[in-house]
């Protein structure tokens, strides 16, 4: 491993903003005020499907209190956003696509006013045929969500046609002759269900108009960049005209990626020429914005007696719901990483994403892996079974190795997967008899436990981002990347990544708020790449500053900037020669005053490394041609089930990952166990239900998440370090790679306690004692 | 009744005690405490989660006991003291607590943490050394999408000791 | 014509309260709040007076009475409930259902009035007091009448309360003997999916109750007579089946009908199961 300074990386650093969230002082976007603002409200949409044929808005106009409307009529037809493919107007123009949709939204001077209004606006509709299953959907004579849907931009080879939104085809080896020399192949049909986000804050924005149009826009978002562009499309906007803010986000796990209510928001402010605050209710948030995608999965795979894997086919298909969104990233994603951590010399994984009157599906921690990893890491126990080979001594067999490329060619340069394995093999006492909690209870009222593994990964870099490093005239360095912190907390290991490459403090440096006018382009927070693909945007900023804080230390110390080290502490010093130093406040000074100005360190790019060696695969409809460096994760868990009622729930969890370098152990850790139980609910608990077209669920009270209550006995996180060479001071990232395994842990672990195979989530004690009678009645 | 009525009708002055000073406000019949709190008065730790009573952000202590804010009407809050997050700031139980999830690391987003410190705060005026089970019991009724809650039970566990260690050296 | 009093009104006896309510049939009593008010958040309700039922004493409180019974006020919180010593024997299962309502939070809002009076068949009292075969003291303007916790929960959301009606109080009259109130959930602080409550008198009568299979709670006396006599497997099977048979269970998010069918028996099992050890206990 590099040395450190020990200044500031591999420390458990408090969150920078904790008093403020501890004393209840932070400022969320429901909690932003302005004297005389507005207050917005939507109207949904109550069909699937239909055409809007007008609007009546005099009732509504006439209300006292009422300053603005806006409808479809006040959009262009040209003027789409999306990020694959743009197909999504502000908010609904001509047709309505799912129930919930916004179709109008209102700006008075209170939020009961505006609510009142919205119930007075009348729309005419005419009702369309709804198509609510994807497969359905792709039928021939299926109505169309999108009619011009072949003429949308799309920023790749989509292959949209009809209700289909993308096709994605990667294929390595020659998988159909492959087959034979399989001696054992296992095929099964898997299938998952929509999961909502449930951040604790609901959706909301708040946007302010000068008086010459120009728009200053806050929200609850993950990447101030996305709402930027994606307001400026829907709306016809120059990008000069908006500049996007971050208050502090309260959780997003890709419901804030890309927009939700910007656009209507900053449109009622332009109409009403006031500031307009709009918060969604928890109801219109899991109504409105976007879920995970429902996968149905057939999967298929070969190997030889020894357990030596050969030959993979995978064929997936996705609700993509009424917009793409970011569905073909995902299906192409899932495909990309399905094969999980191991060597499968011939592939075909192929899908679609088809379009539904459903609300969008969109990203979700994990995007697409763990709806593949479900699916595949239950097949190799399936797998394992069969051939009668231990489920651990499979996975070992098969496992990526240093050296071993991922599926499709690309290099891995630091692989701890291996040590991943042991330690949770070790400490969840695999090798042990899992105990017997019951061992009188009469057979249908035992108590039973099991354990199951998973292995998964994820990867770190993706797309573009920025640095700016300044130099403050105290000495001290203020660090800028536009880079949201949504909670997990980036902004302090962006910190102390720019605070140890400097051998600085963590307090001698300051993180700057994301703003499209002063920050530089930061992609987003998502696909787990902040620490990685920013951190590595910091450490140039901060190298930059580094050669030209020597420069000056060279002239005023009379030597060659060769001859110059820094000391922490805010020094540059002649090597050996400790006196001989100048503090930054000095060179700061001089700069500032007499010579070279301002010291300004930036640093840009976008991650290159390209996804497949085209030697090694084909691809067709590629979404990412350039996204990669991966990161481990190897999950025991232990199950305790219910033979009386089915139920499951997690006795211990033991979660090993390879983040390369832990800039921070605490945060780090967090990530793990807060992805665990967030899987925890996908796998057993949660599930987005539709009556009709019409989401059954939208509130806490039927939607349920864990509480605190099925928090495991034992829930352990693992941090590896295996050195990533490109990462910042070894570095990968950890925000989604948590997830991925938990739904087929647990399904590994209840076919281990009962003997119950369950192929779709969530596992609800319904299920699995269906399953028990279904194994008993086979008997 | 109609939506324009509904919208403007029945607001009455009424007077509330929070955080020990009195608060003088014009409330409808169905404006809870929560929207008073927060838009009113601008004591935004209270948070609107779900409004419904099931995500606990809004917790606040009514009566010296933990509460629901926006199950509560805010005309049957009179004569009831209402403390918020920001009226416990003060005390060595509250402060313990902050620094046990400070370096716990037992929030990460923190819209949940103001009502989750009030559940807290309570649990532990009720009962100084609660195990885990008593944390969980206290606390189920608290969500938190992003730690997982193992560290949110151990910090708890963790103030509670800090608060008992001084008196435990006092008689050492 | 004399104006509606608006907004919130506070009586300070039961006599007054009833009044209010007869003289305005469009006001509603609010007692915890953790019903209505979550109603009217959501707009399902939008009452122009409410009756807080807050100040009237004789509402509060859990109390032994003379003749052996205990007095469970309307207006007592479900966290008093849980916490009440006064309730043992049969009248245990009282105790445990309170203590399995919602979260800590919500039981320090909720009060058994208003929540039997809401008849939401998911929630936890109405089995429980069933079982320990309660009765439930109403109050009107003209008269105080009593009906057995049977005769109480009518229908979905519906019971035997008239209008300008409300519950001033649950009696129990306990045995010795134990009970159980076993909760089928999802997750800690949701609505049951199905439950059982069961007392079993020290002479060895039994009442079985299901909750959440249907519009009320489910009995049957040709089950509670089986079970009077025989507490084996075979026996609880049996008298599963016939509570099974009167259950009319919906299908919705917490679970499907058939799945609470299958639970029935099984819950049953456990809940008598768990009453016995409170017998010895």
């Amino acid at each position: 491993m590099s040395a450190l300074a020990g200044t500031a990386v591999g420390l458990s650093v408090p969150q920078l903003e904790g008093d403020d969230k501890l004393c209840g002082s932070a400022q969320y976007i429901a909690d932003l005020h302005r004297p005389g603002m507005l207050h917005g409200a939507i109207l949904q949409s109550p069909h699937a499907h239909a055409r809007i044929r007008g609007y009546d808005l005099s009732a509504a106009r006439a209300l006292p209190g009422v300053r603005a409307i806006i409808t479809g009529d006040d959009l262009d037809e040209q003027h789409r956003m999306g990020a694959f493919i743009k197909d999504e107007p502000a908010f609904a123009k001509g047709k309505v696509r799912y129930v919930g949709e916004i179709v109008a939204a209102v700006a008075a001077e209170s939020e009961a006013i505006a609510r009142a209004a919205t119930q007075l606006i009348r729309v005419d509709y005419e009702e369309l045929p709804a198509v609510v299953d994807p497969a359905a959907a792709l039928a021939p004579d299926a109505p169309l969500v999108h009619e011009g849907s072949a003429q949308y931009i799309k920023v790749f080879d989509a292959g949209t046609d009809g209700n289909l939104c993308s096709r994605t085809e990667f294929t390595s080896g020659d998988v159909d002759a492959a087959w034979a020399g399989c001696d054992t192949v296992v095929e099964a049909t898997y299938t998952t269900q929509a999961q909502a986000h449930v951040s604790l804050e609901p959706v909301g924005a708040l946007a302010e108009i000068d008086a010459g149009g120009r728009i200053t826009l806050w929200s609850a978002n993950q990447s101030v960049f996305r709402v930027q562009a994606s307001v400026c499309e829907s709306l016809g906007l120059p990008m000069t005209k908006l500049r996007c803010l971050t208050p502090r986000v309260g959780a997003g796990f890709g419901n804030k990626m890309e927009a939700h209510v910007q656009p209507a928001v900053v449109l009622l402010a332009m109409k009403a020429r006031r500031t307009v605050r709009m918060i969604l209710s928890r109801e219109e948030d899991f109504e409105t914005v976007r879920a995970r995608h429902p996968f149905s999965i057939r999967i298929k795979t070969g190997a030889r007696r020894d357990g030596t894997l050969v030959a993979r086919e995978i064929e997936v298909l996705l609700d993509g719901g009424a917009y793409g969104d970011d569905s073909p990233g995902v299906l192409g994603y899932a495909l990309l990483m399905q094969c999980g951590p191991y060597r499968i010399p011939h592939v075909r994984a192929h899908g679609r994403v088809a379009y539904t009157n459903k609300l969008r599906f969109g990203a979700f921690r994990g995007f697409g892996v763990p709806q593949v990893t479900f699916a595949a890491e239950s097949q190799l126990d399936e797998l394992a079974e069969q051939i009668g080979i231990d489920r651990i001594a499979l996975r070992r067999r098969n496992m990526l190795v240093p050296g071993d490329p991922w599926f499709g060619g690309q290099a891995i340069r630091s692989n701890g997967l291996a040590e991943c394995l042991d330690i949770v093999e070790r400490e969840s006492r695999w090798r042990e008899p899992v105990a017997a909690p019951t061992p009188d209870a009469p057979s249908g009222q035992r108590l039973r436990r099991g354990r199951g593994i998973a292995l998964s990964a994820h990867i770190s870099g993706l797309l573009a981002s920025g640095a700016i490093v300044r130099l403050l005239e105290d000495g001290s360095v203020l660090l800028n990347t536009g880079a949201v912190d949504i909670g997990q907390g980036s902004n302090t290991v962006l910190t102390q990544i720019c605070a140890e490459a400097l051998q600085l403090p963590v307090d001698r440096v300051a993180i700057a708020s994301p703003d499209t006018d002063g920050s530089p382009y930061n992609w987003g927070t998502t696909a787990s790449r902040v620490t990685y693909v920013t951190g590595r945007s910091v450490v140039g900023a901060a190298a930059e500053i580094e050669k030209k804080l020597k420069a000056h230390a060279g002239e005023m110390l009379e030597c060659g900037v060769d001859d110059l080290e820094l000391l922490p502490g805010g020094k540059v010093a002649v090597k050996g020669v400790a006196q001989k130093s100048v503090s930054f406040a000095d060179i700061s000074g001089r700069a500032h005053w007499a010579a070279g100005g301002p010291l300004i360190g930036t640093h840009s790019w976008v991650f290159d490394q390209k996804t497949f060696d085209p030697k090694r695969a084909v691809a067709l409809g590629l979404p990412f041609a350039q996204i990669g460096i991966f990161s481990f994760n190897a999950l025991v868990v232990e199950v305790e089930l219910d033979e009386a009622t089915g139920q499951v729930r997690v006795v211990g969890a033991w979660s090993a990952c390879d983040i390369g370098r832990a800039i921070n152990p605490m945060l780090a850790s967090g990530q793990i166990e807060g992805a665990f139980v967030q899987g925890m609910g996908y796998a057993l608990v949660e599930e987005m239900v539709w009556d009709g077209a019409r989401l059954a669920n939208p509130s806490l009270m039927d939607y349920k998440i864990p509480t605190m209550g099925e928090l495991p006995e034992t829930l352990r996180a693992y941090l590896i370090e295996s050195d990533e060479p490109s990462g910042p001071f070894g570095a990968k990232s950890v925000g989604e790679l948590g997830i991925n395994g938990v739904a087929a842990a647990i399904a590994n672990a209840i076919a281990d306690a009962a003997g119950v195979r369950l192929r779709q989530l969530p596992m609800t004690g319904e299920r699995v004692l269906r399953g028990l009678l279904e194994s008993a009645a086979a008997s | 009744m109609s939506p324009a009525s509904a919208a403007t009708t029945g607001a009455a002055r009424v007077e509330l005690d929070v955080n020990g000073s009195v608060a003088d406000v014009r409330a409808g019949l169905s404006t809870t405490l929560l929207t008073v709190l927060r838009d009113d008065l601008h004591l935004t730790a209270a948070k609107r989660g779900c409004n419904q009573g099931v995500c606990g952000a809004c917790t606040v202590e009514i009566d010296g006991v933990p509460m629901r804010a926006c199950l509560s009407l805010a005309h049957g809050c009179v004569d009831r003291p209402v403390r918020t997050l920001e009226g416990m700031l003060e005390t060595p139980r509250m402060q313990a607590l902050q620094r046990a999830f400070a370096v716990s690391g037992a929030f990460q987003c923190g819209f949940c943490t103001p009502g989750v410190l009030v559940a807290a705060h309570a649990l532990l005026a009720s009962d100084p050394d609660p195990d885990e089970a008593a944390i969980r019991r206290a606390l189920s009724g608290n969500l938190c999408r992003c730690t997982g809650y193992a560290r949110i039970v151990a910090a708890v566990r963790s103030a509670a000791s800090s608060l008992a260690a001084p008196a435990n050296q006092a008689s050492a | 014509m004399t104006a509606m009093p608006q907004g919130m009104l506070w009586p300070r006896t039961v006599q007054e309260a009833t009044a209010m309510l007869a003289d305005d049939p469009d006001a509603k009593a609010l007692a915890g709040g953790a019903t209505l008010v979550a109603m009217m958040n959501a707009r399902v309700v939008e009452p122009h007076a409410l009756v807080n039922l807050a100040l009237i004493d004789e509402l509060r409180g859990i109390r032994s009475e003379a003749d052996g019974t205990i007095r469970i006020g309307a207006f007592t919180r479900h966290v008093e409930t849980a916490g009440c010593a006064l309730l043992r024997g049969t009248a245990e299962v009282v105790w445990q259902a309170a203590g399995k309502i919602a979260n800590a939070t919500v039981r320090n809002m909720g009060t058994i009035g208003g929540s039997i009076s809401f008849a939401d068949p998911g929630l936890d009292y109405p089995p429980a007091i069933v079982a320990a075969d309660a009765s439930i003291e109403i109050a009107s303007v003209a008269q105080r009448r009593r009906v057995a916790a049977a005769d109480f929960f009518v229908d979905w959301y519906t019971t035997a309360l008239e209008p300008g009606e409300i519950v001033t109080a649950v009696i129990l009259a306990p045995k010795a003997g134990g009970a159980s109130y076993v909760k089928h959930a999802r997750v800690a602080s949701d609505y049951a999916t199905a439950s059982a409550a069961v007392c079993i008198e020290g002479r060895g009568t039994v009442r079985a109750v299901i909750g959440s299979c249907g519009p009320t709670p489910i009995r049957d006396d040709a089950a509670d007579a089986l079970l009077s006599g025989d507490r084996s497997d075979a026996a609880i099977a049996s008298a599963g089946a016939l509570l099974e048979a009167r259950a009319d269970p919906l299908d919705d998010v917490r679970g499907s009908a058939e799945y609470r069918r299958l639970l029935i028996p099984r819950l049953l099992l456990r809940a008598i199961r768990q009453a016995e050890t409170s017998i010895a206990a």
